[in-house]
């Protein structure tokens, strides 16, 4: 089964997540084709099925990306916050 | 106008589970979090909730940004006194022959495989060593009932430094339970040992597993005279869940509320030990994972009928749900509990990582040896083993468990992605400990979605 999915729209990284947790069970191939990748799956029993999952999975992952992409800045800082040690003593170096 | 704050979601029983980084869970219908990641969540009641649970925000700032930071530091207080389990095993002797035995343990006659009162000074010297103001100092084996004076060494010796030191100091004795003498339940009541033993289901059953035909009958008595000397709560169980067992959750639940104990740490194999030879783990794990969810549906049925019985793991997970805490339990960690929870000074004279990692020396592998007792403990704690392992214990940080919704509630295990998968990083597709875990909490989360104002009431008493 060959699955075409649009570089535009899907990055790299949701693809390749994807692909992650579907590969304990597939063998899968990935071709680049232009802005389409062209993602090869062999032996699958039910080809509905997986397609409607794989999409579901991929659409989640980009949902992911943008909350990420999104949430990065902020999420540093609230990293920062938590963690940062205000007990070390500082050196006042202005005197 | 809105700002997304980070959070993760997955999908269960048709419905969209967000997460957000303090573990806070909301639960929406499908189609929730494509409207909120495209800004187009109308202003409406989820669109309020959203706001309080910290999911989303107004302005350019958030302005509970402080209480978010400090909440996430509650998150990971664990950390904060570094390492407060010190497991001490005593001994590779014991005195019943269990077949799922994971510590490899030897008969009770043997030699050259009990710990040393030197090694045992290094030791405590090394515990003390540890930041934290709270040291749980817990005796395993083997059977550690059987080197009774050694025990009796040891708490003296930790009393001893403890009059300078001043720590809170716990005692736990993991034991069979097949032979407490009197002067074991002595010593125990005299410096509040308390005792964590197992029995893992009915007579026959526990019988059979532990290779003796009188085990369930001594084990019982011996957990009755430890209640009567010790206090009734000082005696905990723990329960394995056999090849066997796996076939009788609801008679091993039946069997707990028999003995009188309020709750059940149900606790599937671990691949160590005699217990590695299990035909198929993978199979064993799906078995598990169903008698896991008898066993839960059972529980709350007898909450039901008023009998308050708990679920440990799943009062673990429900706190991680349902309150702004975490739990001690190294298992469910992130950075995991290896070094920065538990440190194991084994009998051998060295100091492992973590109670799996003295079992995988037994099979000769000393990947999660930290150095021996008498060594610095900048060298135990910063050396080239634990820097290794630091590499991969933040489940944040690693493949597969970085993008998981349900991260929060789970932990990562360099140590048995290693003995399993054969690398500390693993591999989560194919992980039985990811697939064990996250059906768990799955389905706790699903009874929460499906069945919430009937479980929620009694999930919550738990957590009291």
């Amino acid at each position: 089964m060959i699955i075409k999915v649009d570089r535009t729209i899907y990055s790299d990284s949701c693809i390749s997540k994807c692909i992650y947790w579907l590969s304990a069970k597939y063998a899968i191939q990935r071709i680049s084709a232009g802005d389409f990748e062209e993602i090869s799956i062999a032996n699958i029993e039910d080809e509905n099925a997986f397609e409607k999952d794989f999409w579901i999975t991929l659409n989640d992952f980009k949902l992911r990306s943008i909350i990420q992409e999104e949430t990065k800045d902020i999420k540093t800082i609230l990293y920062a916050k938590a963690f940062f040690n205000n007990d070390i003593e500082e050196t006042d170096l202005t005197d | 106008m809105y700002n997304l704050l980070p959070f993760n979601f997955t999908r269960l029983s048709n419905s969209e589970v967000l997460v957000n980084e303090l573990g806070d869970m909301i639960i929406a219908p499908n189609g929730t979090v494509d409207a909120v990641v495209n800004h187009s969540l109308p202003s409406n009641d989820l669109y309020k909730t959203l706001v309080a649970n910290h999911f989303i925000y107004e302005g350019i700032v958030p302005p509970l940004i402080d209480v978010y930071a400090l909440r996430l530091r509650t998150k990971k207080c664990f950390l904060d006194d570094f390492t407060s389990l010190h497991i001490f095993v005593l001994t590779l002797r014991c005195n019943q022959n269990c077949v799922y035995c994971q510590a490899s343990s030897q008969n009770e006659d043997s030699a050259n495989c009990s710990m040393s009162k030197e090694t045992m000074d290094a030791s405590i010297k090394l515990m003390f060593q540890s930041p934290s103001k709270k040291l749980t100092v817990e005796f395993q084996g083997g059977e550690p009932s059987l080197m009774l004076d050694l025990i009796h060494y040891a708490i003296t010796e930790i009393e001893k430094v403890n009059e300078t030191e001043k720590r809170t100091v716990t005692y736990v004795l993991c034991t069979n339970c097949f032979n407490l003498t009197d002067g074991l339940l002595e010593l125990c009541q005299k410096h509040n040992v308390l005792i964590s033993t197992s029995v893992d289901g009915p007579e026959w059953l526990h019988n059979k597993n532990r290779g003796r035909t009188d085990s369930y009958q001594r084990v019982v008595a011996n957990i009755n005279k430890a209640r009567a000397v010790l206090g009734f709560d000082r005696v905990s169980a723990l329960q394995t869940t056999s090849e066997l067992g796996v076939n009788y959750p609801l008679e091993t639940i039946d069997e707990y509320v028999n003995l009188g104990f309020h709750s059940i740490f149900i606790r599937a194999l671990n691949p160590y030990g005699l217990a590695s030879q299990n035909n198929d783990w993978k199979q064993y794990t799906e078995r598990f994972i169903e008698f896991y969810k008898k066993a839960l549906d059972y529980i709350v049925e007898k909450n039901k009928q008023g009998v308050f019985f708990v679920e440990e793991f799943a009062v673990i997970v429900l706190r991680k749900i349902l309150t702004p805490f975490t739990t001690g339990f190294v298992d469910l960690q992130s950075p995991a509990g290896i070094i920065n929870s538990v440190l194991v000074y084994n009998y051998d004279g060295y100091v492992y990582a973590s109670d799996e990692s003295r079992m995988l020396a037994e099979a000769k592998d000393y990947t999660f040896r930290l150095g021996k007792a008498t060594d610095d403990y900048e060298k135990i704690v910063c050396g080239d083993t634990a820097k290794q392992c630091a590499k991969v214990w933040a489940n944040e940080c690693i493949a597969g468990c970085s993008d998981c919704a349900l991260k929060t509630y789970c932990g990562a295990d360099p140590v048995r992605n290693y003995s399993t998968q054969g690398d500390m990083y693993g591999y989560r597709p194919t992980s039985l400990l990811c697939k064990k875990n996250k059906a768990i909490i799955e389905y706790i989360i699903s009874m929460i979605i499906d069945r919430g104002d009937e479980v929620l009431p009694i999930f919550r008493s738990w957590l009291l």
